[in-house]
C-alpha cells in the first residue's frame, strides 16, 4: 500500500513541476488508448442525439418552411443585386493583386471527451502532436477564443477552457490602440462568466462594449474575440473596475473547434537574460 | 473467477468514466471506478482492490485536468481503509454498503479536493458543491451496481440474499402459565 501510495505521490509531483511542459509520457499515452473509446462513443452518442433532436423540430418545421419559402424569393432579388457587386469586387481586387489568406493557419478539430472528473472541466480533441499541435497553441471558434492547449498526445490533445480558474488572457475592452482600457481576463470557474481585472477605474467602459486580446499574454494573438462585457463594477481613481463578461464563444455546447498553429514572438533579448537571483541559485 | 469479473467491472467502469460525460453532464458526479474499489475492497481482498485503486485511478487523472496520480492516491487510501473496516467488522449486508460507499465519495472529495490544494492547483468546483453532488450520484449508482455485481455471481445470489434478509429464528416458547387446560 505504501508503496502505491508513493508511486501516486510521485506521479503528481512530477505532474506539478511539468505543468508547463505537459510531456509527462504516462498521460500522453494514456490520452492516445482513450482515443480508441472516446472517438466512436462520441460519433454515436451526438448521431443519437442528433436523430432525437430532428424528429423533435419536425414539429416547428411546417411554419418555418412557410416563413422561408417567402424568405428565399426575398434573398433572390438581393442576390442578384450583389452579383454584379461581387463581380466589381473581384476586378478590382485583381487590379491590386490582394492575397485573400487569414492571418494565422487554423486546423479543425472535434471535441470527442470531456473532463471525466467532475473537479475540472478540461476537453479533449481529435488533434495531436502528429497534426503539428503543440503545448499552449490557442483553440478558437467561429465566436471567439476557447482555451489554450494544455496537454499533447500523439493522437489527442488537452484543451484548459478560458473559464477555468487558472486560466488568464490579456484583454483590451475595444479594438487594440483604440482604448487604454487594458486588464486581464480570468476564469471563475462559471461556465458563462469570466472576469476582467486590474482596468483602470479612470477608462471609459459599458456594457455591450466587447473584449479582445492584446496579444500580450504570449499566448493569444491579438484581435481575437473574447467576449462582451455584462456588469460593471465601478472603480474609481485608485481602485479597478471589476467587470463580468460573457464569453463570445458557446463553450458549454461547441463539438467543432479550431486550433490556431500559432507560436508566439520570441520575447526580446533582456526579458531572456538570467536574472542575478537565477545565478546566485545556480 | 471473482477476480475475473472485477477486472472486467474496473475496466467498463473506466470507460464509463472517460465517456459518459459526453453524452449527459450529470454523469460527471458518478464515480464508477470509486463504486467498483469499494466493492473490491469489500471482498476482503486487499492487494487486488489497491491495484484497482491506482490503476484505474492514473487512467481516469490522464484525461482530466488535475493532478495525475491524485485519484490514484485518493482511491488507494480509501481501498485501504474500506479493506480494514471490512476486515473486522461485518459489512455483507447491502444496507451496510451504502453508509460505505457514502463515506467513501465525501473522503474521495475531501482527500482529492486536499491534494490539489497542497500543489498549488486549485479545482474549478467548489468543494461543498461538487461534493455533495458526487456523493448522491455515487451513492445512488454504487447501491445499484452493487446490487448488480451480487446477481451477476449467481452462485452466491442465495446466500446473499439470506443474508440481507436475514429470518427471524422461531424459538419455541414454553408458557409456564397455562390459561386453559
Amino acid at each position: 500500500m505504501v508503496a502505491l501510495l508513493l508511486l501516486n505521490f510521485i506521479l503528481m509531483a512530477l505532474d506539478a513541476r511539468e505543468s508547463t511542459s505537459g510531456k509527462l509520457v504516462v498521460r500522453s499515452w494514456t490520452q492516445t488508448a482513450a482515443d480508441f473509446v472516446q472517438s466512436p462513443v462520441t460519433t454515436i452518442s451526438t448521431s443519437v442525439s442528433n436523430y432525437f433532436s430532428s424528429i423533435a423540430n419536425l414539429r416547428s418545421a411546417q411554419d418555418e418552411n412557410t416563413t422561408l419559402k417567402q424568405r428565399v424569393q426575398e434573398l433572390e432579388v438581393e442576390l442578384r443585386q450583389k452579383d454584379g457587386l461581387a463581380n466589381e469586387n473581384e476586378r478590382l481586387r485583381s487590379l491590386l493583386q490582394l492575397k485573400d489568406e487569414s492571418k494565422y493557419k487554423v486546423l479543425s478539430a472535434r471535441i470527442i471527451g470531456r473532463d471525466p472528473s467532475a473537479w475540472f472541466n478540461a476537453s479533449i480533441i481529435n488533434r495531436g502532436s502528429l497534426d503539428g499541435v503543440t503545448l499552449n497553441m490557442p483553440v478558437v471558434t467561429d465566436g471567439g477564443i476557447v482555451g489554450r492547449i494544455t496537454a499533447v498526445s500523439p493522437l489527442t490533445s488537452q484543451v484548459d477552457l478560458i473559464t477555468y480558474s487558472k486560466s488568464g488572457v490579456g484583454g483590451i475592452v475595444g479594438e487594440v490602440g483604440a482604448t487604454n482600457a487594458l486588464g486581464v481576463v480570468v476564469g471563475t470557474g462559471k461556465t458563462n462568466i469570466l472576469e476582467m481585472k486590474y482596468v483602470p477605474g479612470t477608462a471609459e467602459v459599458e456594457v455591450g462594449q466587447p473584449i479582445f486580446t492584446t496579444g500580450q499574454d504570449g499566448i493569444y494573438p491579438a484581435g481575437l474575440k473574447i467576449g462582451e462585457i455584462v456588469n460593471v463594477v465601478r472603480g474609481s481613481a485608485t481602485t479597478a473596475h471589476k467587470i463580468e463578461i460573457k464569453p463570445a464563444a458557446r463553450l458549454d455546447s461547441m463539438q467543432e473547434v479550431g486550433v490556431l498553429l500559432y507560436q508566439p514572438p520570441q520575447k526580446p533579448e533582456f526579458e531572456q537574460r538570467v536574472t542575478p537571483e537565477q545565478t546566485k541559485k545556480k | 473467477m471473482e477476480g475475473v469479473k472485477l477486472t472486467i467491472a474496473i475496466i467498463i467502469a473506466v470507460v464509463l468514466q472517460w465517456t459518459l460525460r459526453n453524452v449527459a453532464d450529470f454523469f460527471m458526479y458518478v464515480d464508477f471506478p470509486l463504486i467498483i474499489v469499494v466493492y473490491a475492497a469489500l471482498q476482503r481482498n486487499s492487494i487486488r482492490a489497491l491495484l484497482f485503486a491506482t490503476v484505474s485511478g492514473i487512467a481516469v487523472d490522464a484525461l482530466s485536468g488535475g493532478l495525475l496520480g491524485s485519484s490514484g492516491f485518493t482511491m488507494t487510501a480509501i481501498a485501504f481503509g474500506v479493506a480494514e473496516i471490512a476486515r473486522r467488522v461485518y459489512l455483507d449486508n447491502l444496507l451496510l454498503r451504502i453508509p460505505v460507499i457514502a463515506g467513501a465519495s465525501i473522503l474521495s472529495s475531501l482527500i482529492y479536493f486536499g491534494i490539489h490544494k497542497l500543489f498549488g492547483q486549485e479545482p474549478a468546483g467548489s468543494l461543498v458543491f461538487v461534493g455533495a453532488y458526487s456523493l448522491i450520484g455515487t451513492m445512488i449508482a454504487g447501491t445499484l451496481i452493487f446490487l448488480l455485481l451480487d446477481a451477476i455471481s449467481a452462485g452466491k445470489l442465495k446466500p446473499r440474499k439470506r443474508e440481507m434478509f436475514a429470518q427471524r429464528r422461531q424459538t419455541r416458547r414454553r408458557n409456564p402459565i397455562r390459561l386453559t387446560k
